[in-house]
C-alpha cells in the first residue's frame, strides 16, 4: 500500500520554565493509504501531541513528518493551515460541533473552509450526513442531537472536502459501548470504500478489533 | 467566513441585546451631542451664512456676532469708495423688549436692514415677504419663537420697548445664539433702538468674491476703527469663540467623547467575552485549516455588524426624538456628513473594541481541541 503520512524520528519536547517534558521521544511511523491505524497508550503517553504533529497541527522539535511526500519541518508555520486543510479530517473526542449551526451547516464550514464550489455546498453537506445515516438530521442543531449522532456528524464534517488522512482522537470516550462500535465500524467503512488512511487513538479494545494495525506508545516511545 | 460570522452572530441573544444597547446608546449621545453642538454653532452665525456679502466691517475688537459694539454709520462711504466693491450695505443689531398678551415681558434680538436691498433680511418666509418691512412699524418674527412669545398672528400690534410695531410676517427656523427670539424690521426702525448714525456692521459684496481677503486687508488699513473680516473669517471667529473662549466646544466635546468610550467599553467586554465562550470554535476552524484571517473576518464582521445594527437603531432614535428636542428649543443640526463620519467612528470604535479578541485569536493554539 502506498504511503501517505511518514514520521521520521520526530521528537517533541515541552519546555515550561525549568520542566522538560519529552513528550515524543524519537519516534518513526508511516500510515499507508486504506488503512486503519491504531495508537494506544497509557494517559500522558504522548498519544495526542503525536497525533498532533501527525496532523501538521503541531511543529516537531526534531525530526520529520512528510505528508503525501511533502516535509513539513522545512515549512512556515503559516503554511501549515493549508495542508491541514487539503490532507487531514479531524474527529475530536468532545465532538468540537458548532452550536449554533445545523448538522449540515456544521459539514458545510469545512466545505466552505475548502473553497466548495458554493451552488453545492448544500446538497453535498446533506449528502455526506447521508453518508453517515443522519439524512434526516441535517436540520437538526447539535443540542438536539444523542452523543452518537453529534459523533457522526462530526465523522461526516471530517470527510467533508474528501481529505486522504482521517484523524480522530479517542473518538468513543464520551459515547457509551453500543454507539462507540457503531462509530467504529464507520470510521472502518470510510478506510475501506473510501481508501482513506485512518489514524485513531484509543482505549477501546473494540477499536483494537477492528485495526488493521496497533502501535503502543509508553513515555513518548514507540513499543511494538 | 462571513456567513459562520453571520449564522452565529445572532445565537447568543442576551449578549447581542447588550452589545447593541450599548452601542445605540453611544450612538444616539454622540450624534446628538454633534449635532447639538453643530446646532448652536449655526446659529451663532446664522445671519453671517445666510447674508449675501463678502466683507464685514464690524466695530474693533469683537468676539462674535451677536455682541458688537456700534461705530458710525458714514463709513460705509470709505466701503463704497474702493473700486472692488460692487455695493455695501449696513445691518443693526440691537435689543430690545417686547410686551407679551399675558403682561410679561421678553428680552429680543433686533435685527435690522435695508428692505430695498433685502440685505440681512429673513431668508426663509412662512407667511409675509422680507420687503414688507418697509415704510412703517412692520416686523417680522420668527415661527420658533412662539414658545417664548406665544402664537404669532399676521396683523398683530405689539409693543417693542414701548413702541407700538406691528407684525407683516412670520419666517421660519431662524434662531439666535442668545436664544432670544429674533425680529427682523427695517433700518431706519431698527435705529430707534440703536445709538444715533450708528450702526453694528456694514456688508459689502466684491465685484469678485475671490479678492475678499485682499480687501479686507485694504480696508483692515484704511478703518483703522474697525475690525474687518471676510465672511468666513467672521463665522470662523464667531464659532471659535463660542467654542474655545468659552469652553462650550470642550463641554459637547467631552460628552461625546465620553459617550463613544462607554460604547467601546462595552463593545469590547461583550465581543471579548464571545470570543471566548467560543474559543473552542475558534480553536477547531484553526486545525481544519482555517488561516487567522478568517478567524479575524469572522470577529470583525461581527463587530461591523453590530456596529451597523447600533448605529442604524441609534440614528433612528434620533430621528424620533428631533421634533421633542426642537420643541425644547435645542437645535440638531443633522446632516448626511455628520452621519456618514459617526458611522465610520462608531465602525473604527467597534473594531478597536474587537482588537483584544483578535489577539487572543491570534495566540490561540489549535492544539487546544484535542485537549478538551
Ligand atoms: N502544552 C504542553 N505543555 C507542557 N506539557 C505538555 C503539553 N501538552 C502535553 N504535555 C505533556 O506531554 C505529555 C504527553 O501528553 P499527551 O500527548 O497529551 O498524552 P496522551 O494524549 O497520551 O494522554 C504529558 O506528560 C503531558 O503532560
Ligand atoms: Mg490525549
Amino acid at each position: 500500500m502506498e504511503k501517505i503520512v511518514q514520521i521520521q524520528d520526530v521528537t517533541k519536547v515541552y519546555e515550561e520554565g525549568k520542566n522538560r517534558v519529552v513528550a515524543v521521544d524519537s519516534v518513526s511511523l508511516e500510515v499507508k493509504k486504506g488503512e486503519v491505524l491504531l495508537v494506544m497508550g497509557p494517559s500522558g503517553s504522548g498519544k495526542t501531541t503525536l497525533l498532533s504533529m501527525i496532523g501538521c497541527i503541531l511543529h516537531p522539535t526534531s525530526g520529520d513528518v512528510k505528508v503525501d511526500g511533502t516535509s513539513v519541518a522545512a515549512m512556515k508555520e503559516r503554511e501549515l493551515p493549508d495542508i491541514r486543510k487539503r490532507y487531514f479530517g479531524f474527529v475530536f473526542q468532545s465532538f468540537n460541533l458548532f452550536p449554533s449551526l445545523t448538522a449540515a451547516e456544521n459539514v458545510e464550514v469545512v466545505l466552505r473552509l475548502k473553497g466548495w464550489d458554493r451552488a453545492r455546498l448544500k446538497k453535498d453537506s446533506v449528502g455526506l450526513l447521508g453518508r453517515v445515516g443522519l439524512e434526516r438530521r441535517a436540520g437538526f442543531y447539535p443540542r438536539d442531537l444523542s452523543g452518537g449522532e453529534k459523533q457522526r456528524v462530526a465523522f461526516a464534517r471530517a470527510m467533508a472536502g474528501d481529505p486522504p488522512i482521517i484523524l480522530a482522537d479517542e473518538p468513543t470516550a464520551n459515547l457509551d459501548s453500543k454507539t462507540g462500535k457503531e462509530v467504529l465500524g464507520l470510521l472502518k467503512e470510510f478506510s475501506q470504500t473510501a481508501g482513506k488512511a485512518v489514524v485513531i487513538i484509543s482505549h477501546d479494545p473494540k477499536a483494537e478489533a477492528m485495526a488493521h494495525r496497533t502501535v503502543f506508545l509508553e513515555d513518548g516511545r514507540l513499543k511494538q | 467566513m462571513y456567513w459562520l460570522a453571520v449564522k452565529t452572530f445572532f445565537h447568543e441573544r442576551s449578549r447581542l441585546f447588550t452589545t447593541l444597547v450599548g452601542i445605540i446608546f453611544s450612538t444616539l449621545l454622540t450624534i446628538t451631542q454633534i449635532a447639538m453642538y453643530l446646532g448652536v454653532m449655526g446659529n451663532a452665525s446664522t445671519i453671517i451664512r445666510h447674508t449675501d456679502g463678502d466683507v464685514w466691517v464690524t466695530s474693533r475688537n469683537i468676539q462674535n456676532f451677536d455682541f458688537a459694539n456700534p461705530f458710525p454709520e458714514d463709513r460705509i462711504n470709505r466701503v463704497r469708495a474702493l473700486a472692488e466693491v460692487d455695493w455695501a450695505q449696513r445691518l443693526i443689531i440691537s435689543w430690545g423688549f417686547l410686551k407679551l398678551e399675558n403682561g410679561g415681558q421678553e428680552q429680543v434680538q433686533i435685527v435690522g436692514y435695508n428692505p430695498d436691498s433685502g440685505v440681512g433680511a429673513p431668508w426663509s418666509m412662512v407667511s409675509g415677504a422680507a420687503s414688507d418691512v418697509k415704510g412703517g412699524r412692520y416686523m417680522i418674527i420668527d415661527k420658533t419663537s412662539e414658545q417664548r412669545l406665544g402664537t404669532l398672528a399676521i396683523g398683530q400690534v405689539s409693543e417693542l420697548s414701548s413702541l407700538r410695531f406691528k407684525l407683516v410676517g412670520i419666517s421660519e427656523g431662524i434662531k439666535s445664539f442668545t436664544t432670544a427670539p429674533i425680529i427682523f424690521m427695517s433700518y431706519n426702525q431698527a435705529r430707534l433702538f440703536y445709538p444715533q448714525g450708528q450702526t453694528t456692521f456694514i456688508i459689502a459684496k466684491l465685484k469678485d468674491a475671490s479678492k475678499a481677503e485682499e480687501v479686507s486687508r485694504i480696508l483692515r488699513d484704511t478703518m483703522k476703527d474697525n475690525d474687518v473680516y471676510t465672511s468666513a473669517g467672521f463665522v470662523y471667529k464667531t464659532v471659535m469663540y463660542w467654542t474655545v473662549q468659552t469652553g462650550m466646544g470642550m463641554g459637547f466635546f467631552l460628552t461625546a467623547i465620553l459617550g463613544l468610550m462607554i460604547g467601546a467599553a462595552i463593545v469590547g467586554q461583550t465581543i471579548y467575552a464571545n470570543t471566548m465562550e467560543h474559543i473552542q470554535e475558534f480553536g477547531t476552524l484553526k486545525a481544519m485549516g482555517a488561516r487567522n484571517l478568517d478567524l479575524y473576518k469572522i470577529i470583525f464582521t461581527q463587530a461591523a455588524m453590530s456596529a451597523s445594527i447600533g448605529y442604524v437603531v441609534g440614528t433612528a432614535i434620533v430621528f424620533l426624538t428631533k421634533n421633542g428636542f426642537e420643541k425644547a428649543g435645542v437645535t440638531l443640526y443633522l446632516s448626511v456628513p455628520l452621519f456618514a463620519v459617526v458611522f465610520v467612528v462608531m465602525l473604527l470604535t467597534c473594531f478597536a473594541s474587537a482588537y483584544i479578541s483578535i489577539r487572543k485569536v491570534r495566540s490561540l493554539d489549535p492544539v487546544m481541541v484535542f485537549r478538551g
